[in-house]
């Protein structure tokens, strides 16, 4: 229960926590567009030292990343395995008989991987460094301009805001739930896969009761306090565009030209 | 079955920025039969404390005897689901944790899980909804369709369906009006009486507290700040104040007559009949003098 990191921002007083929530937003954007240029040993370099620095200057626990990474870590094998002995590319390396495997599988596995890697590692590092709050500010202000074709960017980061504050509250209800369900006898974790899942009905069932609830009195105490959706209201937190943010966006254009010139 | 804590402690969120030691030190011992209250400000430890008692919670260091179970830091009980069927906790607001279509299937859910017979399980149903104060109509009916204060008692006799020997009560009258605190309250401690309960009360009431103890313990800040019967706990106002706690009502009657009177009075006076015997024949002293 306590794995789940989404959402789970731990406090910092870094480089990184420090950036206005628009600059790492697009920064997380413009890198998962960026991974694609890399198709060389030496441009996966460059993109994983780009990583690792990122990672570095965060300050953050590593086991935070790793953590992060753990859920995924099945797919990327998974992904990994399959190109090794899918891809039949350049020189063969071994021959199993059933199996064989080339060069070009293995490169191609590894670097399919890292590409990954990185994506994950960063987007952590957005929502490990940003609260959850800063990311919805940054994604409203970032979305402004579609306002004016008529999409509802406040009532979206609104929804978003809420699902991200209630993710935490959730979880604790969970728990909650569970351990006097636990208290009554219930078994979660053992058991054969169709009594497991028959015993999630005592867990869900009030979960939804509650959360229903909680959606209502939500609305309610809204209305009661005059909301009345996003029209001439302004934010509490005004985001800053600093030097540091630009330095960012530096860095960021430097290692684009650097794979554009590296690729091959 | 005795529980027997010996310096327990637990800290949640073990190696993280957000580590928080929420148990430190606990020694306690609770014997069999006894009427067991808990009391302490909000985040005091109250709750961590007795998720332990059932295996809920493992401690971080230290152990937790109960009847033959042994849990210890580091080790795995394998028996947890035994141990569960003897200590039945009723968590704070358990009106949560209803789910089933009808009531006299939420009822049973527990039982039915400790291998108690369909027969036996629903003939407990029926015994129970009268003792909660509801009758045989309801067992039919949908949870969700109940009031808050109905909900609650429903979800306490699915606590009591399951025949604990060791109640845990963790606030279980928060919220309620005052004649329904009476009520569960007095269902506890009949229950408690004719079936030789061991009774552990989380409260934040003083009155309850002095009305139902054998002994008190007082938490503050993760540790046991005061312990012993109610009059030894009621007699240091002093004490109390201190850890911003307050005495019953009956209590602070008691000492302001004795005040205004001067004359000592016994300090095991807490319920209310009691303070106003107590204070009716101090008068007739006080006439005839």
């Amino acid at each position: 229960m306590q794995n789940i990191i989404i959402g789970q921002y731990v406090p910092g007083q870094s480089f990184i926590h420090k950036l206005d929530p628009r600059a790492k937003l697009l920064t997380a954007f413009l890198f998962v567009i960026i991974v694609f240029l890399a198709n060389n040993w030496l441009t996966y370099a460059l993109l994983g030292a780009f990583t690792l620095i990122a990672v570095f200057v965060s300050r953050l626990p590593l086991r935070y990343i790793y953590n992060g990474l753990k859920p995924i870590l099945l797919v990327i094998i998974l992904t990994f395995l399959l190109h090794v002995f899918l891809t039949k590319e350049g020189p063969l390396l071994f021959d199993f008989g059933f199996l064989e495997v080339y060069e070009g599988g293995v490169k191609q596995g590894v670097f399919i991987s890292l590409r990954l890697l990185f994506l994950i590692m960063i987007t952590s590092l957005l929502t490990l460094t940003t609260t959850p709050i800063d990311i919805t500010v940054g994604i409203e202000s970032l979305l402004g301009p579609m306002k004016k074709i008529g999409l509802p960017v406040h009532e979206f980061a609104l929804m978003m805001s809420i699902a991200l504050r209630f993710i935490p509250t959730l979880l604790e209800e969970t728990e909650k739930i569970m351990k006097a369900q636990s208290a009554r006898g219930a078994q979660f974790s053992s058991g054969p896969i169709k009594e497991r899942l028959k015993s999630i009905v005592p867990l869900l069932v009030p979960l939804f009761v509650s959360a229903f609830k909680r959606a209502e009195d939500l609305a309610m105490a809204m209305e009661a306090r005059g909301y009345r959706g996003g029209e001439g209201r302004t934010s509490i937190r005004l985001l800053k565009w600093s030097g540091k943010d630009t330095t960012l966006f530096i860095i960021l254009l430097m290692l684009s030209v650097g794979l554009l010139l590296l690729r091959s | 079955m005795d529980i027997t804590v010996k310096e327990l402690e637990h800290s949640y969120n073990r190696g993280t920025p957000f580590e928080r030691n929420a148990l430190k030190n606990i020694n306690l011992s609770i014997p069999s039969g006894t009427f067991q209250t808990i009391i302490g400000h909000t985040g005091s430890g109250k709750s961590t404390l007795i998720q332990h008692l059932n295996g809920l919670l493992k401690p971080s260091a230290g152990s937790i005897q109960i009847g033959d179970f042994l849990i210890r830091a580091g080790e795995k009980e394998k028996r947890l689901k035994a141990l569960r069927k003897h200590v039945g906790i009723v968590f704070q607001y358990p009106e949560h944790q209803l789910f089933e279509e009808t009531i006299e299937k939420d009822i049973i859910f527990g039982p039915l899980n400790f291998g108690v017979p369909l027969e036996e399980a629903k003939q407990r149903a029926a015994k129970l909804i009268h003792q909660v104060g509801l009758d045989e109509s309801y067992l039919e009916r949908s949870p969700f369709d109940l009031s808050g204060g109905q909900m609650r008692r429903v979800a306490i006799a699915g606590v009591l369906a399951m025949k604990p020997s060791i109640l845990i009560l963790d606030e279980p009258t928060a919220g309620l009006d005052p004649r329904g605190r009476r009520e569960i309250m007095g269902l506890f401690y009949r229950l408690h009486q004719e079936e030789g309960l061991t009774t552990i009360l989380v409260t934040h009431s003083m009155e309850d507290a002095a009305h139902y103890s054998d002994n008190i313990v007082i938490m503050e800040k993760g540790g046991i700040a005061l312990q012993g019967n109610a009059e030894h706990i009621f007699a240091d106002s002093d004490a109390l104040k201190a850890l911003s706690l307050d005495v019953p009502e009956t209590v602070q009657f008691i000492h302001r007559l004795e005040e205004r009177f001067d004359r000592k009075l016994p300090h095991s006076v807490f319920s209310l009949d009691a303070a106003v015997d107590a204070a009716l024949t101090i008068l007739q002293k006080e006439e005839k003098s």
